[in-house]
């Protein structure tokens, strides 16, 4: 699915990641942590496509072929979903206008037909559903004066509704309570299947509580310095990010090598 | 503009005016003709010195054919009205070249009619309205010109308590060789708790380089209510302007919806004056510019008694190397207490050479008065256009979709929800195509 050799990006000109490797296979979800300004963020950003995220060496390769080439709306095309760490709010755009745009301009890329407004409800409907989300998120203007817990569940609703082959939640988990934590999490549980890859990108352990990971990696300073299994998060959570920088990675790559 | 220049048009429709046979007009009449013909002719057209003015590209008007009396064909020929705009259940009263059209049947309580046809029984108050009309300095140019060649005119009238639904009004053009100047009159007259909605609709073919010049005045008794909105969606050759003068007694309301999505030369003036307690103004507006277009909105809202409230809302999308201008007056004279005053003009900038100039101005000569007012001049929120790039929309999309929306602020404001809709998918229409400011690489 996708496929990062030795990315080196730089934001503003200051470089934040430093060759960063990751191959993230078919309905695999990945959770990718680190501490604070270890370029989680970037990357989700480089890989959306983000203006100012200027990739200076390596490349990135989805469904075998070079992502870093398309337009970020190309990309959404192509099935690429970034959840946003702070979902931007847009006064004026109804989000049921906003999503059908979106979901009818994916549809015309792919050369399938546009969905009227009957068949687009019904969708929303049935997503909805799924997502056990009141209708009352869609009369609203986008994101709106949502609260954090709403403007989380809104994004994972858009990726319901635009069925990404690969989704990046970056730090989906930020500004939620236990609750809404729980909820934002069942919604991607529901959301995963074969053939959608998900790369989880969190500060804390606590979400991967409920959304199980395939690989977990640490990401520090720009780059990927030990991938495991869920047991990693663990450990992370118990010895904190300090013991990394103090020399612990090591035994623990060692560890998660058995 | 020179001020040569300037006087030799002014002189020029002074000679109009001595043209003028007007022996079967009443006295007062033609003395106001003269006078405002005198007016025009010492002061001169506006120029760039003149602070309300300075802005204007008056240049235009220069060469236009002043139609007159004289020249007028009545009834004119071939002309195209555009397809009402509002709801079918409104009377429709259709204008060509500044002269009236077509008068339906009216309702109990409601009158319309034509100047000359509402002289009998209105003269008196028609008459004081005409001469109530500023016209001093040249400043007043347009209305002193107006008013020199007063002839075509719509009255309408609604008696007391009259719930008189909805009038539209469609102003266009005959085709003609040559492009022209008319001007018109109108007349709003609501009596003590009556109630009217007017929309104006203001088309043109393309191409067409018309210009219009209109005066409205409007007076609303007690408690009397008027929904005004104005779609304008010339030619990008027309001009228009209008000035709209309303005078508000107690717990009178008025609101104004103006949405200019075309036009060349456009400037609105509208001057409120809540002469009563209680009275409240609600003027706003959208437009949307782009190529070399004008849009001016002059608003004055002047409150002279107590406990009156006013708002002013506008909202503006400018492209390409148009210009818009907002002036947004408020007066709150000694003794008017207790007025609430909101002011807001927010714009887009959608090119580098675009420009807006945004001038409130507030004056406060009264006690415990709330007043609140913003100006804006900014481009599109750069975070949102990458929203909403990542969900699939292209990047042109998404800047009309983002521009379109800064402008539903308006159009949400409007009770009639079925014109709001509409003129939503009318301003969406409009939206200007233009690149993102800063380029990306490919």
């Amino acid at each position: 699915m996708l496929e990062i050799k030795n990315l080196h990006a730089t934001v503003g000109g200051k470089p934040i990641l430093k060759g960063l490797n990751l191959k993230v296979s078919d309905g695999e979800v990945h959770a990718i942590m680190g501490p604070n300004g270890a370029g989680k963020s970037t990357l989700g950003n480089v890989i959306a496509g983000r203006d100012g995220y200027d990739v200076t060496a390596g490349e990135v390769l989805y469904k075998g072929a070079d992502l870093l080439q398309l337009e970020p709306e190309e990309r959404a095309c192509e099935g690429i979903f970034l959840a946003f760490q702070y979902p931007v709010e847009i006064p004026g755009v109804n989000n049921t206008y906003f999503l059908r745009a979106a979901l009818n301009a994916q549809r015309k890329y792919r050369g399938e037909p546009e969905l009227d407004s009957m068949q687009f409800l019904k969708l929303v409907r049935e997503k909805l559903h799924i997502l056990h989300i009141s209708d009352d998120l869609m009369h609203r203007a986008v994101n709106e004066g949502f609260s954090g817990g709403e403007k989380k569940r809104n994004e994972i609703f858009q990726m319901a509704v635009l069925e990404p082959s690969l989704a990046i939640l970056d730090e989906t988990d930020s500004g939620l309570d236990i609750d809404a934590l729980r909820l934002v999490a069942e919604g991607v549980n529901r959301l995963r299947s074969e053939d959608r890859s998900i790369i989880v990108v969190t500060h804390y352990q606590r979400l991967l509580d409920h959304i199980v990971p395939d690989v977990v990696h640490v990401l520090a300073d720009g780059k990927i310095v030990a991938s495991g299994d869920a047991d990693l998060a663990l450990k992370l959570e118990e010895k904190g990010y300090t013991w990394l920088e103090q020399g612990g990675i090591q035994p623990l790559n060692e560890e998660a090598r058995v | 503009m020179s001020n040569t220049q300037a006087l030799s048009t002014a002189d020029k429709w002074f000679r109009a005016y001595q043209a003028l046979d007007q022996t079967a007009d009443p006295g007062w009449m033609q003395s106001l003709r003269e006078n405002a013909a005198k007016q025009l002719s010492v002061n001169g057209l506006p120029h760039r010195k003149i602070e309300e003015w300075k802005y204007t590209p008056l240049r235009r008007l220069e060469n236009l054919e002043l139609q007159t009396r004289n020249q007028r064909e009545i009834p004119p020929v071939d002309t195209q009205f555009p397809a009402a705009i509002a709801e079918p259940s409104a009377l429709v009263i259709d204008i060509s070249d500044g002269s009236l059209q077509s008068r339906q049947e009216t309702p109990d309580g409601l009158t319309i009619n034509s100047l000359a046809g509402g002289l009998g029984k209105y003269e008196d108050r028609l008459r004081s309205l005409c001469e109530a009309t500023d016209l001093s300095g040249p400043g007043r140019a347009f209305a002193a010109l107006n008013t020199a060649f007063l002839d075509q005119g719509l009255l309408i009238h609604a008696g007391a308590g009259v719930k008189a639904g909805s009038i539209l009004i469609r102003w266009a053009f005959s085709p003609a060789e040559a492009a022209r100047l008319d001007n018109f009159r109108v007349f709003v007259l609501l009596d003590a708790g009556a109630e009217l909605a007017v929309i104006e609709q203001f088309e043109s073919t393309v191409g067409t380089e018309n210009a219009l010049n209109v005066i409205s005045q409007v007076e609303l008794g007690k408690g009397a209510a008027l929904e005004h909105v104005r779609v304008q969606l010339e030619s990008d050759r027309c001009s228009l302007l209008t000035s709209t003068s309303i005078r508000q007694a107690a717990d009178s309301r008025y609101t104004y919806s103006g949405f200019d999505l075309g036009g060349g030369l456009v400037r609105h003036e509208i001057d409120a004056s809540l002469t009563g307690p209680g009275a409240h103004a609600e003027i706003r507006g959208a437009f949307v510019l782009d190529g070399s277009r004008y849009v001016d909105n002059h608003v004055s809202v002047d409150h002279v008694s107590a406990g009156c409230t006013s708002q002013q809302f506008f909202r503006g999308v400018l492209g390409g190397r148009s210009r818009g201008v907002f002036n947004g007056r408020a007066l709150i004279r000694a003794g008017a207490d207790g007025s609430v005053v909101k002011q807001s003009n927010a714009n887009l900038l959608l090119s580098g050479l675009a420009e807006m100039d945004t001038k409130p101005e507030l004056e406060i000569y009264a006690d415990e008065v709330e007043a609140s007012h913003g100006a804006t001049v900014g481009q599109l929120d750069e975070a949102a256009v990458f929203y909403l790039r990542t969900r699939g929309l292209s990047d042109a999309q998404a800047r009309r979709m983002l521009t379109a929306a800064f402008c539903h602020a308006v159009t949400d404001q409007l009770e009639n929800r079925t014109l709001a809709d509409r003129l939503s998918v009318l301003l969406d229409e409009a939206m200007p195509d233009e690149p993102p400011e800063t380029g990306r690489e490919d």
